[in-house]
């Protein structure tokens, strides 16, 4: 009873709180001082732990990505060299950032910074910068092998990103000085509209599931199957 | 003709990556100088930082990585300069990891010139006069997202109680007169991803600080939703945004371009390659649908 009822209370107080916080949080409140008032004061101090537990996921995360790799390599599964080089990429790059970080409160240690450093702009950086240029290849060749006029719906997005990218174009826009107003026109009116839909869409949706975990309908976070 | 569209269509991709690979080096090294439409999104940016008295405060966020720099880099860096020649003050902040270790701190030396603060040199090579801790200052990466967002608007101070530089933040003039969102005039996130949204729903929403998102292209039309809705004042819209903002700022601060690095004033250089595969992509896409309903009559024929 306590595996689950306990958590389950955890879950509606911490849940409850900020949203009555943010209710009893009239404008007259707004700039008092939190701690007058208890559940901005526990509100707040919940939000400062949110803080600290999300940088406390990252370690989860870590741990994970290791067991994961780990067990790939052990398991001489496909592709562990890949796992190896990235396990140690990891291991080295943390250990000169924590170094760095440990170190830089009393200003010791240049050399973990500057190893840290050297790491992220003659490694990591252009790595990442890599990979994103790639796409501009991979978006020229796909664009060209897929965006076909097959249906009626194929051909409104091929209009839609024809006229969006040649209404950018400079060349173009010298000869078709009005094309401009109307790419702005379809991003302000027709696509603002579709957006609006689909984050009011994934909003309610949110909303929904938090609902669900708040009055304990949801229970999969616990590791709890449908029924426990 | 059909022949030649079906020969087009069948090209060895390695030709067009080729074509895409001469169109983005070319125009780097032989910059065109493209001209640029402001879109009235990023007027609308340059509009707020024009009219704001000087010694206003305003919260710039480093909200991207190394992956989206040739699209932030640009607009973070003439935003940042804007605000400087205008005798406006910068806070600077990054929830986004990576913008925390590598974006905020390289972002800010590159616009104002070399700095050390730990070591005592804190005044701006690039606007002499302009002091680190007075005028600007990089509070650093706080991991957490709307959480620390949430929090700082009650207590700025509770969420960075040390700079980037790891002194405390009411060592220095500027991180100690911030306290909330009361303090600065308007966020500016350079975004990457959600984080953007996240500043208009949560800090616009419910604190009415104004907002204005430097964001990726990708991510454009659905930012898109939110300027229109008012929850965002100005919006920079990928590498255009960052070529238009770019143009203005130039347009009536010339001499600081003059005064900076040649790496500096990039997003027209950007662009010009930009523009350039942007053409070459839209003319195989056409040709490609031309061979296609080609092949198509000719099928059903």
């Amino acid at each position: 009873m306590f595996r689950k009822r306990i958590p389950l209370l955890l879950t509606f107080i911490a849940g409850m709180l900020p949203i009555l916080s943010f209710l009893f949080r009239g404008p007259a409140l707004r700039d008092e001082d939190p701690t007058g008032n208890g559940i901005l004061h526990v509100s707040d101090t919940f939000e400062r732990w949110m803080v600290i537990l999300a940088a406390a996921a990252l370690l989860l995360g870590v741990v994970n990505v290791f067991q994961v790799n780990l067990r790939k390599i052990s398991n001489r599964a496909q592709g562990w060299p890949y796992a190896l080089v990235f396990l140690l990429a990891l291991t080295i790059t943390g250990f000169f950032g924590l170094w760095d970080a440990f170190s830089r409160a009393s200003n010791t240690a240049w050399y973990a910074h500057a190893a840290y450093n050297w790491i992220v702009e003659a490694g990591f950086k252009p790595l990442q910068a890599t990979m994103f240029s790639l796409l501009a290849f991979y978006v020229a060749s796909a664009a060209f092998r897929a965006f076909r006029v097959r249906n009626v719906e194929a051909a409104i997005l091929l209009a839609a990103a024809l006229l969006i990218m040649l209404g950018v174009n400079p060349y173009v826009v010298r000869a078709l000085p009005f094309l401009p107003d109307l790419t702005q026109w379809t991003l302000n009116i027709p696509n603002a509209a579709a957006q609006r839909g689909i984050i009011i869409g994934a909003a309610l949706g949110a909303a929904s599931m938090a609902l669900r975990i708040l009055i304990g309908i949801e229970r999969s976070y616990l590791g709890l199957q449908k029924g426990e | 003709m059909t022949a030649l569209f079906q020969r087009l269509m069948n090209i060895d991709r390695r030709w067009l990556y080729l074509l895409v690979g001469l169109a983005a080096v070319i125009p780097i090294l032989l910059p065109l100088n493209l001209p640029v439409n402001v879109a009235q999104s990023v007027q609308d940016l340059y509009d707020r930082v024009e009219s704001l008295p000087a010694g206003s405060v305003v919260l710039a966020s480093f909200d991207y990585g190394p992956s989206t720099g040739p699209e932030n880099d640009p607009m973070a860096d003439a935003f940042l300069r804007h605000c400087l020649a205008r005798d406006l003050k910068v806070l600077c902040i990054a929830l986004y990891p990576l913008g925390g270790v590598t974006e905020g701190a390289e972002e800010l030396q590159r616009a104002v010139g070399p700095l050390d603060p730990a070591n005592g040199v804190l005044e701006s090579t690039a606007f002499p006069g302009k002091f680190y801790g007075r005028d600007f200052v990089y509070l650093g990466y706080k991991d957490g997202g709307q959480a620390t967002m949430r929090q700082m608007g009650e207590n700025v101070h509770a969420v960075f109680p040390r700079e980037y530089y790891q002194a405390p933040v009411t060592d220095y003039e500027l991180s100690n007169q911030v306290r909330g969102y009361g303090d600065v005039s308007f966020v500016m996130s350079f975004a990457t991803g959600i984080i953007g949204e996240w500043w208009a729903n949560l800090v616009n929403a419910q604190y009415g600080t104004p907002v204005a998102v430097g964001c990726t292209a990708v991510s454009a039309p659905k930012y898109f939703a939110y300027y229109k809705a008012g929850q965002m004042f100005a919006l920079l819209p990928g590498l255009k945004g960052a070529a238009e903002y770019e143009y203005l700022v130039k347009q009536k601060y010339g001499q600081i371009a003059e005064a900076t690095a040649a790496d500096v004033y990039n997003a027209g250089k950007g662009w010009d390659v930009q523009s350039i595969v942007y053409t070459i992509i839209t003319l195989f896409i056409v040709i490609g649908n031309v061979g296609f309903l080609l092949e198509r009559r000719q099928r059903r024929s």
